[in-house]
């Protein structure tokens, strides 16, 4: 089951703190799960996930009656997870720019092949571009149909097609060299 | 006509990041409990405020009304904890709850901290720390659903400070964050690093 009942979040938009405990125990593996795949960070995914599910309960008011749940939650936690995103790229260019360039040490995608295969996948992930790693994630990992994931980005459907279809693209060409 | 493909590499690579984390009722409790905690402190408009900072079209006049809202702001919702204290706080967001409309200025930049501690047999539980002075009655914590893990949130500036928990009168160190080196006052206390906001 993917999908909490739609129940819960108009009894947590109503002020019931029950729901909202559910809806928390419901998404939270999830949400982290995206987190971490968008982020390649734990810290940066559980401090992504807490904030999302801190301005949900916030913003119950604005969830409309009619709405789904799924795509409100993971535009939240997507907004979230860009935001860190933001943060930590003006954090590497602090480095880049200071004493140490840490980050150009940092051993290339292909050497640090070699550990399981999540791990490999996970490496070549961080290297595409957010966007395209967003729709691949919210596609083919959370299973969001491309008028959901639209809710979600706010992007069109075959922005939406070519940011996934060029994830797939650039995934499967850098898989294919790690598994020869 | 963008055509998906999605072969047995994508399959098997889309199958590898799906592996859900395990459930983890303590994260759970920490993030409801930080949620009530921020609805408590945070004014609607000040959420407002912030939004217009962030639009292109922002000023020096907006500024200005910024600034000047903020004085607002600040002076009702130090009116509004004060309040607060007076009366008879019952839930996790105690700490915040009692803090005096004195502090409300120099806790202003204070980051709210989730503290969850399962100690099902307890029957008295607070928390005690740099941040409150070691004051075993400053941060009760409360019960989560009646019989689930104790839950708490204090206010820390941003840095390092070492807290612990008085459990029926014992103080005992929080399980699940590292151990404080330089204790002084004869007990096992904890480390938390808390971070600018």
């Amino acid at each position: 089951m993917n999908e909490i009942d739609p129940a819960i979040p108009l009894r947590a938009r109503s002020g019931d703190e029950k729901a909202f405990i559910e809806i928390v125990e419901f998404y939270y593996p999830r949400c982290l799960r995206f987190a971490r795949n968008m982020l390649g960070n734990d810290q940066d995914a559980e401090e992504a996930v807490q904030d999302a599910f801190t301005r949900v309960y916030d913003s119950f008011p604005r969830f409309r009656e009619d709405a789904r749940f799924d795509p409100w939650l993971f535009r939240i936690l997507a907004n979230r997870c860009r935001t860190s995103m933001a943060r930590s790229r003006r954090h590497r260019q602090m480095i880049e720019y200071g004493e140490l360039p840490l980050m150009a040490v940092a051993a290339a995608p292909e050497e640090e092949f070699g550990a399981d295969w999540a791990e490999e996948v996970r490496v070549v992930l961080e290297t595409l571009p957010p966007e395209q790693r967003e729709a691949f994630l919210l596609r083919h990992v959370e299973d969001l149909s491309y008028e959901d994931i639209a809710a979600v980005t706010g992007a069109g459907l075959s922005a939406l097609r070519m940011r996934v279809k060029r994830a797939c693209d650039a995934l499967r060409a850098r898989l294919e060299k790690v598994e020869r | 006509m963008i055509v998906e493909e999605r072969d047995e590499l994508i399959d098997r690579a889309a199958r590898a990041l799906a592996a859900l984390p395990p459930a983890d009722p303590l994260a759970v409790m920490q993030i409801v409990s930080l949620a009530r905690t921020r609805r408590g402190t945070r004014h609607p408009l000040a959420a407002r405020f912030a939004g217009w900072m962030r639009t292109p079209s922002f000023s020096l006049a907006s500024a200005t009304m910024f600034a000047a809202a903020t004085l607002v702001i600040g002076f009702v919702s130090g009116n509004a904890v004060e309040r607060a204290a007076s009366g008879s706080p019952a839930s996790a967001t105690r700490a915040v709850e009692l803090m005096p409309a004195a502090d409300v200025g120099a806790a202003a930049r204070a980051v709210a901290v989730p503290m969850v501690l399962d100690a099902r047999s307890a029957t008295t539980v607070s928390v005690v720390g740099d941040f409150n002075n070691w004051d075993a009655t400053a941060t009760p914590m409360q019960r989560f659903g009646g019989d689930g893990p104790w839950t708490a949130t204090v206010l820390a500036k941003p840095g390092r400070h070492v807290y612990a928990f008085m459990v029926d009168g014992v103080l005992t160190a929080d399980p699940r964050a590292p151990k404080a080196r330089d204790v002084d006052y004869g007990g096992e206390a904890s480390v938390l690093m808390v971070t600018k906001p």
